[in-house]
């Protein structure tokens, strides 16, 4: 009893922030909505796949040569549309109006000599989405392609002969080594691993601050600060709430996984051939990938927890927290904004200096990691810069702790700040 | 003999008002020790520089022996704040457990000692329960066994019976007599001198941060005496304001009502009152020479508008903020 065991004081705080964490509602809230969310994609991807894709379009034919049958046929020949001929009328384009809204057609065509001669053509639907467009436009300019040649005296033939799809085989050199992959896919894989640093570490950081809140204002801190050390306190908050998180991500992870190899199920289920959904494709993420993620995720978790520790050190209630946090959160923000210029060009100089600044790098690091567009050595000098920034801003956190917590009343002013550091 | 707390000359200043000033004091082992005074008197920074929770301006604490500081020992020493507080939404038995854990108690044995005192404090079926479900009294119930449950051989405890009920403040002074019979040294504030006469074997008596008296209960009342009278009325008080008002009987009054304190004046014959007393045709319930009341000595020492203070002026709002005491 006499000796005191600090290694045993710091595992029971862990202890307790972890266990009063997950036995909290809103853990297990967000621990099902994230599978429930992955869940409703497959559906939706599975669904989409059912000939939900095939739009209905009607084609008002005002060309003088007949040009609106061969779209029609086209339309048919690409499995998306299935097309019927309008012939031009008076009250044609109203009656077909009436059609869109009732929603037995998904839109019309009007095509006039325009689209042979000067490749125009009129679309009209409630719903423009993106991927008909493409599909009508792509369908339309191979039709005009054709026309134009046959005009030309050449053999139809020959110009199905010499249309041919390109498909490029992509590659992607990285650390190294050469692995399968897409440009569309290491983008996503960057932008959603950024996307969910900056989540984790925003979410579970805010959680440190507000149970050194609670601390302080329950005013158990008092007891608390008799028994341990503010520093042991401090640590043992963020180890426990970085456990929690890691828990979190560790659910989503396992349903994640679950929810994939159920797909060909659900897929039979839902009345559609499993070869059909080979849509969702996770993205091979090697080992060493992970490894950045991980050391990063852990290094800027405990970054901004310490830096999330003293403001809720030196507020006394949730409203002065919010505003304390402010310059905390705008640090976090800046990488959270910079996260689309990271993935489009992860070797410019922007990129690199925000993978140099310790408050962005815990970010920006691995952003440009999977893009693979970083040598070895700015890796580690990433990593070292993020380490030394950790013991340096930890230090200053723990003083203001150490002061903070007992404090109530007004909120300390910068200077008075600067005095809690020095003493 | 052992003295766990020993006090040499600390001082404590915040913010250009001196908190506590120049104090001395010495708990020595095995006795319950009063730390007693108005409100901003001092006791919460005293017991805080104690426990090593703020640092003293000048002079030392001795704690058990050594200079080392309450954390230090906080195996051995159970603290009780003023400012009270538990996680509200934990359950009673998890709190008190993880809260030994923190002063280096093995989960097992935590939780065995929490349910016993649990059970003895009449909170057992309770344990399971959200703290925040549990009314004000029970909660510092909770976290007076909190302060005890790694059986400390010194507890120091800040205001432990403010805010309760007649009856659970009586459970807790039997408990803190049971805590001294044991062997334990008990060391803790209150500004209730009935409290303090009770339980007290010591007692020390500070006002704006300075000690006025210490010493053990009878020497304080023996420094402080006179000869007193207790009276109380049946009913009709007569004349007895007269009475009172005669200062070659009376010194001195504390008039409550239905009850009084006097102080003789010297050369004044108890048995002369008594007569004026009963002639002036009021009836007497209680008529009794004794030593003075801890209130009375500290209403002279302190001053009359300090002890008014003291005695409403108790619950809640004092001692939030640092810079008060």
């Amino acid at each position: 009893m006499g000796e005191t065991r600090p290694v045993h004081k710091i595992w029971a705080i862990i202890r307790r922030e972890f266990v009063e964490r997950v036995r909290s509602k809103w853990f297990w809230v967000s621990a099902i909505l994230g599978p429930v969310l992955f869940a409703g994609i497959i559906v939706f991807q599975i669904v989409q796949s059912l000939g939900g894709a095939v739009r209905n379009v009607a084609v008002v034919d005002s060309s003088s040569i007949g040009v609106g049958g061969r779209v029609v046929e086209a339309l048919n020949a690409s499995n998306a549309f299935r097309a019927t001929l309008a012939p031009a009328g008076r009250h044609v384009v109203d009656s077909l109006k009436d059609l869109v809204e009732a929603k037995q057609l998904h839109g019309f065509l009007i095509v006039t000599n325009d689209l042979v001669e000067t490749g125009r053509a009129e679309y009209r639907a409630s719903n423009l989405g993106m991927q008909t467009i493409e599909a009508l436009q792509r369908t339309l300019s191979r039709l005009v392609v054709k026309v134009r040649l046959e005009q030309k005296g050449v053999n139809p033939e020959v110009v199905d002969w010499a249309q041919i799809r390109i498909s490029l085989h992509q590659k992607k050199i990285f650390h190294g080594g050469t692995v399968e992959g897409n440009a569309t896919q290491s983008f996503l894989t960057a932008y959603f691993m950024a996307i969910l640093l900056f989540m984790a570490i925003l979410l579970y950081g805010v959680n440190v601050m507000s149970s050194v809140l609670e601390e302080k204002t329950t005013r158990i801190i008092e007891v608390l600060v008799s028994s341990v050390r503010p520093f042991q306190l401090m640590l043992g908050k963020i180890f426990g709430a970085g456990a929690v998180s890691f828990f979190q991500f560790f659910i989503w992870g396992v349903s994640a996984r679950v929810l994939l190899s159920l797909r060909g199920p659900i897929a039979r289920a839902l009345g559609a051939s499993p070869a059909d959904v080979q849509t969702i494709v996770l993205p091979h993420i090697p080992a060493a990938t992970m490894a950045v993620f991980i050391a990063f995720f852990l290094g800027g978790f405990f970054l901004y927890s310490a830096m999330f520790a003293a403001v809720g050190a030196m507020s006394s209630n949730e409203q002065e927290a919010r505003q304390a946090q402010q310059p905390v959160t705008i640090l976090l923000m800046i990488s959270y904004l910079s996260i689309l210029g990271l993935t489009n060009d992860p070797s410019s100089t922007f990129a690199k200096t925000l993978s140099l600044v310790p408050f962005t790098t815990p970010i920006a690091t691995p952003v440009r990691w999977t893009a693979g567009s970083m040598p070895m050595w700015e890796l580690m000098t990433s990593l070292v810069i993020l380490a030394l920034a950790i013991v340096g801003v930890t230090w200053v956190a723990a003083r203001i702790y150490r002061v903070g917590i007992l404090m109530t009343g007004k909120r300390p002013n910068l200077k008075e700040l600067m005095r809690w550091v020095r003493a | 003999m052992f003295e766990p707390v020993v006090v040499d000359r600390v001082t404590k200043r915040f913010a250009g008002h001196t908190a506590v000033d120049a104090l001395s004091l010495t708990v020595s082992s095995g006795i319950i020790y009063g730390l007693l005074g108005p409100n901003g008197a001092g006791k919460t920074t005293t017991l805080r520089m104690i426990m090593d929770i703020y640092e003293p301006d000048e002079g030392t604490v001795r704690l058990l022996g050594t200079v080392a500081g309450g954390r230090t020992h906080s195996a051995r020493i159970g603290y009780l704040p003023e400012e009270r507080g538990l996680y509200p939404k934990m359950r009673v038995l998890d709190v008190l457990v993880f809260l030994a854990e923190a002063k280096g108690v093995g989960r097992r044995v935590a939780r065995a000692r929490a349910l016993e005192w649990l059970d003895r404090l009449g909170l057992a079926d309770w344990r399971l329960r959200k703290v925040s479900d549990l009314s004000r009294g029970m909660q510092q119930k909770v976290q007076f066994i909190s302060t005890v449950l790694h059986d400390p051989e010194l507890v120091i405890l800040d205001e432990p019976f403010s805010g309760l009920d007649p009856v659970n403040s009586q459970v807790l002074r039997d408990t803190v007599v049971d805590y001294r019979r044991r062997g334990k040294t008990v060391l803790f504030s209150t500004h209730i001198m009935e409290h303090a006469e009770q339980l007290c074997d010591r007692i020390c008596i500070i006002a704006r941060g300075k000690k006025l008296v210490d010493g053990t209960l009878g020497e304080v009342k023996q420094q402080h005496g006179g000869k007193h009278v207790f009276v109380a009325f049946d009913g009709s008080q007569g004349g007895a304001a007269r009475v009172f008002a005669d200062r070659r009987l009376v010194a001195k009054l504390q008039d409550f009502g239905q009850q009084a304190e006097l102080e003789l004046a010297s050369g004044a014959d108890a048995q002369e009152i008594l007569k004026a007393l009963v002639d002036s045709g009021a009836r007497l319930a209680r008529f009794e020479l004794a030593s003075p009341s801890l209130h009375k000595i500290f209403v002279d020492l302190v001053g009359p508008e300090a002890a008014t203070a003291a005695a409403t002026g108790d619950q809640g709002g004092h001692g939030g903020d640092a810079t008060r005491a």
